[in-house]
């Protein structure tokens, strides 16, 4: 690490920076310590728009933004629709405004005496980028810009890919890989700038993904040094941002994933691992072109899209199993003289739920946004939003919320209602009613029924029958915004806010309880350990159910502490994708640190955390998501 | 036949080659004076209580019984947690029916399989070969051990293991016998054995500050190492948090030297004697 970027770091930690922000949107911030100049000269957060989505910052930052607007002029004048025409006007018009901004932006930096930034800026943005310090500059100025027009979640996509002729570039003329090394590193850092202005639930969900290695469709390993440079940079720098998705698959050379978990073990939740072996398949059954589904990237958390030509709502909305299979089983559990003819009913209730998902997603409205259509394939020969069928592809996503609890409810009924006969259907429902209040013991037998997590079939089959309902019924359907459906296992926030309104469930979890986090076991469920939850995980064909949404597990950070530790796990990891698993997060935590760190906030200003899909600071977080991190197992102990 | 397991880790990472689940058999001769698996010791079931969440009621204190002056836990005291904080640690298993759960996992265990811990896993010794005999062919087989057991019982471990864990932790038996209660003669014997014998092994030390981490005591291991052609040799720091588990069998943690005192590893009076010494 060079001087330069431990200033930065230092500034960033000790958030002087923030006390130079001003009120205007208008009017970059330049720091003392400066690479490229370009942050947020606001106090307040933005407005927001749609966002979480993967732009083609590639084309645009090759070409340059006079380029693109000569493009635009040319479909503009081409077109007889008025509305068209309009639309791409008003893309002039961003761009435009954006220039301005660039032009004003770059006298300020010429008096301030920074003469590399100043030359840079001579040529970008209105001309394409040249050197691998101009594509960062210019990747800067581009997610400035669309911030400023609102768009959240701007998510990175694959930047080893389309940085990597930049870097190339410089390296063949000889620039030194220190020096590209260090421009890498001060891109990093200035993604950390201004954490507190972004949209999210939580700070720190700001949809910083970024996308490394993946095979191509003749097999070939596409990490490269680039790559692998923003793994060491992300090692050094140890920041929540950018948060790293390592694209794997079976031929994933396994110093690779020993690279990763040195990454792991900073205790930062990433990178998270996305198997192409599973995803590529997935995404061609879906629908997408093959050429799109090898190119696919992560959106904010986990959602699987596709970068430059897609404008798809990977999170529109959420199956809630556990208030799904709740109902069935009020409604039918009294009916149902066998086990297989209750699941009949949880299918019949899970198809009216993907039904009515679909029906309330349908009723989006979107927003036009005319410089985010300007880096979506398509919308510029269309002059269309990228919403309104600019795009190639424009599909929903929908998340699958509390599996592993709903599959124990519906397990636990089996074993207890049909297979055991020891608890009357009416008994059940009463418990359920009154949340458990005066059926403790039968709580305790619930709780202690077979449990999805422990790679037993008797409980791993009911969680398949149940994914593979969702799957039949909601992958594919018409979602009237010209795309499809996919159906995911992703949670998002819900896995506490949905839950605090779910009665109680038949898993013994009381109402209110929070779910399992994504794709993961229960909360509070004592599995036989983290290889048997990786089989019960990796049961189910996951290519059928790809909207994303992880197997979340902790991993005592004691587990991490020399090389023998970090090479088994890299092997649980290798493990985990040859047998299929789709997606993995694996954190290492030590809950006792965690505790400690609720007590004395103050002595852990940089405990960084994963919460569903991204990592935060931990004091940052909400009591609520503090506790259910504390909460899940952490294997190895 | 029958054996009391007390818990089964999957996933250890430090217990023999590869990924490994770990199952601890409950009983041990031994009594280290830094033991921090006393539910380890005992080699039947026992109630014990979980520290996290008790609200210190004295509810589950009442229902237990005084046996021998020391205080034990009772069934009663389990129903009378408000918390649920008690359980029975010991489980009983057929050996045939832990193996078959252990085999579950076995595309999971790359280049691993199963390490017997315990407490001592030879306390157990019928059990112990029986597991070792049904896993033969399907399963990668370790023993961590303490080696005090009988030379014959040690020979038929080690014609059924594919690999042994094997502890030395003081040379002297004078201090042998005072920090773990027992003379390390058989221990040493049956190391010889060990040596002997064609099966893969490693050697550990527990570092426990001034006990066995003392320069008169490591260089004797080295020396015996050395002597038997043993070029490596695994050493554990001691664990802080050795006494936290004592509270849960109503007893007081009272080791025989500072635990505050960082353990030496004197990693160059191992490189003196060729032996690669490695902190675990």
């Amino acid at each position: 690490m060079t001087d330069k970027i431990r200033l930065m770091l230092i500034q960033l930690k000790e958030k002087s920076y923030r006390a130079l922000r001003t009120t205007t949107l208008d009017d970059p911030i330049l720091y003392p310590v400066e690479y490229f100049g370009f942050h947020f000269g606001v106090t307040e957060k933005f407005l927001h728009s749609d966002g979480n989505i993967i732009p083609n910052y590639a084309r645009v930052i090759t070409r340059g933004l006079d380029a693109t607007r000569r493009e635009i002029a040319v479909s503009v004048a081409a077109e007889k629709s008025e509305e068209k025409r309009a639309f791409g006007e008003q893309m002039i018009a961003e761009i435009d405004d954006l220039l301005r901004i660039c032009d004003s932006h770059r006298e300020k930096i010429a008096a301030s005496g920074n003469k590399r930034l100043y030359e840079a800026l001579l040529r970008v943005p209105h001309d394409g980028a040249e050197s691998f310090f101009e594509a960062c500059l210019f990747l800067q100025i581009c997610i400035y810009g669309l911030r400023r027009t609102g768009v959240e979640h701007l998510c990175l996509g694959r930047f080893d890919q389309y940085m990597y002729p930049f870097f190339d570039a410089d390296l063949s003329r000889g620039v030194s890989e220190e020096e590209l090394f260090e421009t890498l590193e001060a891109f990093f850092v200035t993604l950390n700038y201004d954490t507190d202005l972004y949209h999210g639930i939580q700070q720190g969900d700001n949809g910083q993904s970024l996308v490394l290695g993946g095979f191509d469709a003749d097999g070939n390993d596409r990490f490269n040094a680039l790559s692998q440079m923003c793994m060491e940079a992300s090692l050094e720098l140890s920041l929540i941002d950018p948060k790293i998705n390592l694209r794997v698959g079976k031929n994933t050379p396994d110093a690779r994933y020993e690279f990763a978990t040195r990454l792991t073990k900073k205790g930062l939740g990433f990178p998270q691992y996305c198997n192409d072996d599973v995803v590529i398949p997935g995404l061609i059954k879906l629908g997408y072109e093959p050429q799109d589904a090898y190119n696919y990237g992560v959106a904010a958390c986990w959602e699987y899209i596709i970068p430059n030509c897609s404008a798809e709502v990977s999170n529109i909305k959420t199956m809630n199993f556990p208030l799904v299979v709740n109902r069935a089983v009020h409604r039918h559990l009294l009916h149902c003289p066998d086990f297989d003819g209750l699941m009949d009913c949880v299918e019949r209730e899970i198809d009216d739920e993907c039904a009515s998902l679909v029906e309330q997603a349908q009723k989006k409205c979107f927003r036009v946004q005319p410089l985010l259509s300007v880096f979506v394939d398509g919308c510029i020969e269309r002059l269309t939003n990228l919403w309104h069928g600019g795009s190639k592809y424009n599909n929903f996503g929908f998340h699958g919320l509390g599996i592993a609890n709903a599959a124990d409810a519906l397990t636990a009924i089996k074993a207890l209602v049909y297979d055991e006969k020891s608890l009357s259907p009416e008994v059940l429902l009463s418990a359920l009613d009154a949340n458990f209040e005066g059926y403790e013991d039968l709580r305790v037998r619930l709780k202690n029924c077979p449990k999805m997590g422990n790679g037993d079939d008797y409980a791993d089959d009911v969680a398949s029958r149940m994914m593979s309902y969702y799957s039949k019924h909601m992958n594919g359907r018409d979602n009237r915004n010209g795309g499809i459906c996919r159906a995911g296992t992703g949670s998002a926030m819900f896995y506490v806010e949905k839950a605090k309104s779910c009665p109680a469930t038949a898993d013994g979890r009381l109402a209110g309880e929070p779910f399992s986090c994504s794709f993961s076991p229960s909360i509070g469920v004592r599995t036989d350990g983290i290889l048997s939850v990786i089989r019960s995980f990796t049961k189910y064909d996951m290519s059928e159910i790809i909207n994303g949404g992880p197997l979340t597990l902790e991993i005592h950070d004691t587990v991490l502490r020399n090389e023998v530790g970090i090479q088994k796990t890299a092997q649980l990891v290798k493990l985990f994708v040859l047998r299929g698993g789709h997606q993995l997060q694996l954190n290492s935590l030590d809950p006792e640190r965690l505790r400690d760190a609720q007590r004395h906030p103050e002595c852990y200003p940089n405990l960084i955390v994963r919460v569903w899909g991204w990592s935060g600071y931990f004091n940052e977080l909400d009591l609520d998501y503090q506790n259910h991190i504390i909460s899940r197992t952490a294997y190895g102990a | 036949m029958k054996g009391t397991v007390f818990s089964i880790e999957e996933f250890s990472v430090y217990d023999g080659p590869g990924i490994r689940t770990t199952v601890f058999l409950k009983g041990c001769p031994l009594r280290c004076s830094w033991c921090h698996n006393p539910e380890g010791q005992s080699g039947t079931a026992q109630i014990v209580r979980s520290p996290n969440g008790c609200l210190h009621c004295g509810a589950c204190r009442e229902a237990a019984v005084r046996e021998d002056g020391v205080l034990r836990f009772t069934e009663a005291s389990i129903r009378a947690c408000p918390r649920g904080l008690l359980r029975v640690c010991g489980e009983e298993y057929e050996a045939e029916e832990l193996c078959k759960r252990l085999v579950k996992n076995r595309e999971l265990l790359a280049g691993g399989g199963v390490t017997f811990s315990g407490g001592e896993p030879l306390w157990q010794s019928e059990f112990l070969l029986e597991c070792l005999s049904l896993l033969k062919g399907s399963l990668h087989t370790a023993v961590q051990t303490t080696g005090f057991c009988s030379a014959q019982t040690f020979e038929r471990v080690l014609s059924k293991t594919d690999y042994v864990l094997y502890d030395l932790k003081l040379i002297d038996d004078r201090l042998h016998r005072k920090y773990t209660g027992v003379s390390n003669r058989l221990i040493l014997e049956n190391f010889q054995a060990l040596v002997k014998s064609r099966v893969a092994f490693s050697v550990r030390t527990p570092l426990i500050p001034g006990v066995t981490d003392t320069e008169e005591n490591l260089s004797a291991i080295a020396r015996l190492l050395r002597d038997a052609g043993v070029g490596h040799i695994e050493l554990l720091p001691y664990n802080k948090m050795a006494g936290g588990k004592y509270k849960m069998l109503l007893r007081e943690y009272t080791p025989l030297f500072d635990e505050a005192q960082e353990p030496n590893a004197r990693l160059s009076l191992f490189d003196s004697y060729s032996v690669k010494a490695e902190i675990l």
